[in-house]
């Protein structure tokens, strides 16, 4: 099989993409992949591929307009352009339009690997609430204890839930 | 000093090499490419505070080195022997490694994430790679606040990497599979489950000397348990087709393949590097198959023939003088 950019060379690196629900595959020479950004030795992924991806996600409109993320300055589309994100707030900032992108690479949206010590204490809360009547409960208890801030993220949860039905 | 290669390879007759790589990031900063110059040394030192300042046995093993004071052929040849990135070794500026003495641990501070936690292993040992990794992350998710999010996980400069933050990576080298034209039937298959075969950087048509890299492409969904046994499962399918494939090879034409390339390697005066790998790696087959029976460890060869591995030991050269100083140094290692 040849390389189908260069359409030369015997492709010796084959990706696989889902782009819009549709599986690519990519077939290329290991040139044509290095400069597709394709490392073999950081696997950091195929930004020029990547960022077209970003590109579909940005033609269904912005959510948040022409924010900014309070912690770095980058718009969403600072960040489409690039492929990559300008810091860990980030992903707060742009959770929405983040979200259809990141699924569409990784087929879910959901970790379900290690969990750092640090946040052990509020995970387990959050394994112990996976359920709509669980956080019911949960918001409940912390209104009653006057733990607004965290009452407030547990509202926003539930309401989540909710519009996902 | 003993570098990771030196050491003993399990399935190394076609597993070269093994790599484990987490993604980590302190929250508080932007990721590398926005920091500023006073940003990256604050987060070189809280990282450095984190690891070598713990009392964990881990952080004796480990060294906390200043990119600004490796010389620029040592800098390089980390690329050779896989420690650390192209794009970390060329702009170094700002950046820290920490590694191991066999520097089987590296931990790049400021390449794409704050962190890569990187654990490189001859042969085959993934549960073992993995189970390092682990413990220096432990170290760093005790120490610093990380960036984790209860949905999306570890976070990441590039979503790609979000999740898990992990890429479990094997090389294999597969010079029957190659020329039998397996290897696109098998890249279509392990791409279907979320793997991914690339061909090592070589010259026009196929890989470099036969040698392919495995290695997990999604990691938000999936844990690192069944990323890295699922990376096990199939690499140790890919091994036992080889090695069957190897079995069934003409004996006199295997045989004559390989004593040529070993006897170019121990008697040439000029070799390019390109010419080094295509030889080297058909020595490894001839090992394989039993057709060669000395003890050459081929992997230490094709690394330390590299240009800056030779540049870093013999001095600045142009590119003819590499040639002549890597043939000597091959027949040295034969003789
Ligand atoms: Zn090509
Ligand atoms: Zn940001």
């Amino acid at each position: 099989m040849l390389c189908e950019i260069c359409k030369k060379n015997v492709a010796t690196t084959h990706i696989r993409s889902v782009i819009n629900g549709v599986a690519k595959e990519s077939h290329l020479c290991a040139e044509c992949a290095a400069k597709q950004g394709v490392d073999t030795f950081t696997d950091n992924g195929l930004s020029g591929m990547l960022s077209s991806m970003f590109g579909d996600v940005m033609s269904l409109g912005s959510p948040s307009g022409g924010a900014r993320c309070k912690c770095c300055g980058s718009t969403f589309s600072d960040i489409a352009e690039t492929g990559k994100a300008g810091c860990p707030e980030c992903y707060k900032t742009f959770y929405e339009e983040f979200l259809p992108y990141i699924k569409r690479v990784h087929g879910s949206v959901k970790h379900v690997g290690k969990i750092p010590g640090r946040s052990a204490e509020a995970t387990a809360k959050e394994k112990g609430s996976n359920t709509l009547s669980d956080l019911k409960a949960e918001l409940a208890k912390l209104v009653s204890e006057e733990k607004f801030e965290q009452a407030a993220q547990v509202r926003d949860k539930i309401r989540e839930m909710e519009a996902q039905g | 000093m003993s570098c990771w290669y030196n050491m003993e390879a399990p399935d190394g007759d076609i597993a070269v090499s093994t790599r484990i790589r987490l993604a980590r990031n302190i929250n508080g900063y932007p990721f590398p490419a926005r920091m500023s110059d006073a940003q990256r040394l604050e987060v070189n030192a809280k990282i450095k505070e984190a690891i070598i300042g713990s009392d964990s046995p881990a952080a004796k093993r480990l060294k906390y080195i200043d990119m600004k004071d490796v010389p620029e052929n040592e800098r390089l040849s980390m690329l050779e022997r896989h420690i650390a990135s192209r794009e970390f070794v060329l702009n170094s500026d700002n950046k820290a490694i920490i590694l191991s003495e066999d520097e089987s641990v590296s931990i790049m501070i400021g390449e794409e994430d704050h962190i890569r936690i990187q654990i490189i292993m001859p042969g085959l040992q993934l549960e073992k790679a993995y189970e390092i990794a682990e413990s220096i992350d432990d170290l760093l998710c005790e120490r610093l606040d990380m960036a984790f999010d209860g949905t999306l996980g570890f976070i990441t400069e590039c979503p790609t990497n979000l999740g898990t933050g992990l890429r479990a990576s094997v090389m294999l080298h597969l010079p029957v599979s190659e020329s039998n034209g397996d290897i696109q039937k098998l890249s279509r298959s392990v791409n279907k489950i979320g793997y991914t075969v690339r061909g090592m950087y070589g010259e026009g048509s196929n890989a470099a000397g036969s040698l392919y890299q495995i290695s997990n492409q999604v990691t938000l969904g999936i844990s690192e348990k069944n990323a890295v046994d699922n990376l096990k499962i199939i690499t140790g399918q890919l091994i036992q087709k080889e090695r069957e494939l190897q079995k069934k090879l003409d004996k006199i034409k295997t045989e004559d393949l390989c004593m040529r390339a070993l006897g170019i390697l121990k008697y040439a005066r000029v070799l390019s590097s390109a010419e080094l790998i295509t030889l080297i790696c058909r020595v490894k087959l001839g090992i394989n198959t039993g057709v060669i029976k000395e003890d050459i460890n081929t992997i230490k060869i094709l690394i330390e023939g590299q240009p800056y591995m030779l540049m870093k030991t013999y001095g600045d050269m142009t590119e003819d003088e590499r040639d002549i100083s890597r043939a000597e140094m091959v027949r040295n290692a034969l003789k």
